[in-house]
């Protein structure tokens, strides 16, 4: 599978690709902290977060649109959250609705870039040894560890077993039907319960012993 | 030593007295099911040996494998049935079956044992978790008690053997599927096995993948043990071929002896490979 997007910037060398992942990631909790801190309608404060943010993403060296992919691809869930909230906030009578639902609108878009700052300038494996050396449980690390690398893996197979399926519907466009698509997702936990069989029986056979090492 | 324990040893002895590499004797497994994978499978493999396990598909193949390491018994238990026995007796504890390098595989020697028997699975994304493939060869060496950074050195070694030394910083998925087909060996060289073990190695490569893997099994110097369907790189690289079907081994010889025999081959769902029809 060829480096996604945000993949092929994370092995650039900005000063933040250089900087330590333990700082880059209590830096990126401490501000997701604080942006969540702030009042719904917080215009100012907004605007210095994101100052601050858009310093980051021109010294990161990672192109805006990429970040913007990112952000668009989160923003569906983010605007049926707002569509819950703002109504029903408790700040809305003083604000008013627009201004309360932008607002959450744009602390999560905040929160959000963070992350994807965070994830665009740091390598997963660097990011895993961040967290491993910031006293991080070593089984969470490792359950980390295993996601990101059978992610691959999982949605490879979700693509062929999709192809499959389409090769033998003979029906233009419309969804899949339920039963179908139950049945697929079936599968692919059949499947992905099979895989962590084998692959838990190939790291016995390479003298696991059940216990993680801790600068895994 | 008792004196069961010395008749054992004795035992284990081939008549030249060199200890077999692989020891097989009455191997049965039944999977929890109730289907029967292996009836009663007798093999021994001298050290150095090169052996091509083949047979079709439900021989049996694979579940043989997963015993050379002690993988299997100890996951059905209640379930497997050993059908042999020493010497009788009401004895509780399951029977041994396999011994590598003299060596009884059991619960207790399970480490010992999977440090000697080098397993290369037939699908890599099953052997290659880590996100890098440094990490991945490590871990064998990790496992075995080495320091961080001498494992790390081996794991170099290793990648080295097998032409992938600049791709020790990458992430799996990155790879071909011929190129995380040679990480997988190089992470269980690591271990430094005297025998290696391979499910289908060449499955699934393009021809100039298969080529260059060939190289490398033929470089091994440990004993190695191949299921494959691939009978032309069985002439290649195994001196001996032993066939397995429903569960029992229906012939063992010399590797052109075997392959030459059109009837055997086409009666157990094989086919003779091209090169020995043509003549040279």
């Amino acid at each position: 599978m060829p480096p996604d997007g945000l993949e092929r910037h994370r092995h650039a060398s900005s000063p933040l690709h250089r900087l330590d992942a333990r700082v880059k990631l209590l830096g990126a909790v401490a501000l997701i902290v604080a942006v969540l801190a702030l009042p719904v309608v917080a215009w100012r404060g907004f605007g210095a977060v994101g100052l601050l943010l858009a310093f980051l993403v021109g010294l990161s060296g990672i192109p805006p649109r990429e970040l913007a992919r990112r952000w668009l691809g989160m923003f569906v869930l983010v605007a049926f959250l707002v569509a819950m909230i703002a109504p029903a906030h408790p700040d809305r009578p003083q604000y008013g609705l627009a201004a309360v639902a932008v607002g959450i609108l744009i602390k999560n878009g905040l929160a959000l870039l963070t992350m994807i700052v965070l994830a665009g300038t740091t390598p997963f494996a660097r990011l895993l040894v961040g967290m491993r050396k910031l006293g991080m449980p070593a089984v969470l690390v490792a359950t980390l560890q295993f996601m990101e690398r059978y992610r691959h893996v999982l949605i490879d197979e979700v693509d062929r077993m999709a192809t499959a399926r389409r090769a033998r519907t003979f029906r233009r466009g419309g969804a899949l039907s339920w039963s179908i698509l139950g049945g697929l997702i079936g599968q692919l936990f059949l499947r992905t319960f099979e895989r962590a069989e084998r692959v838990h029986d190939a790291m016995i056979a390479r003298g696991w012993d059940g216990t993680i090492p801790s600068d895994f | 030593m008792t004196d069961v324990e010395v008749r054992r040893e004795s035992e284990r002895r081939s008549a030249d007295g060199a200890v077999e590499a692989v020891r097989v004797r009455g191997l049965s497994y039944q999977y929890p099911d109730g289907r029967e994978a292996l009836r009663g499978v007798d093999l021994s493999i001298a050290a150095g040996e090169s052996v091509a396990l083949v047979g079709p598909n439900g021989a049996g193949k694979s579940t043989f494998l997963l015993h050379l390491n002690g993988l299997l018994p100890g996951k059905g238990r209640g379930t497997v049935g050993h059908t042999h026995s020493f010497g009788g007796g009401n004895e509780r504890r399951r029977e041994a079956s396999v011994w590598i390098d003299g060596l009884e595989v059991n619960d207790r020697n399970a480490r010992e044992v999977r440090r000697r028997v080098g397993l290369v699975f037939q699908d890599p994304d099953d052997q290659l978790f880590c996100n890098s493939v440094i990490e991945d060869v490590a871990f064998g060496p990790r496992n075995l008690g080495m320091s961080a950074a001498e494992a790390r050195g081996v794991a170099e070694e290793c990648l080295r053997r097998v032409e992938l030394l600049e791709a020790a910083e990458r992430p799996p998925h990155h790879l071909s599927f011929g190129e995380r087909k040679r990480v997988c060996l190089a992470g269980v060289l690591a271990c430094r096995p005297s025998v290696l073990v391979l499910d289908e190695p060449t499955a699934n490569l393009d021809p100039r993948g298969r080529r260059r893997f060939i190289g490398l099994m033929q470089a091994m110097d440990a004993t190695l043990l191949i299921a494959t369907h691939d009978l032309e790189m069985v002439l290649d690289v195994c001196g001996r071929v032993v066939l397995l079907d429903g569960g029992k081994v229906v012939a063992d010889g010399p590797t052109r002896e075997i392959l030459a025999d059109v009837e055997l081959l086409e009666r157990h769902g094989l086919e003779r490979p091209l090169s020995l029809s043509q003549p040279r």
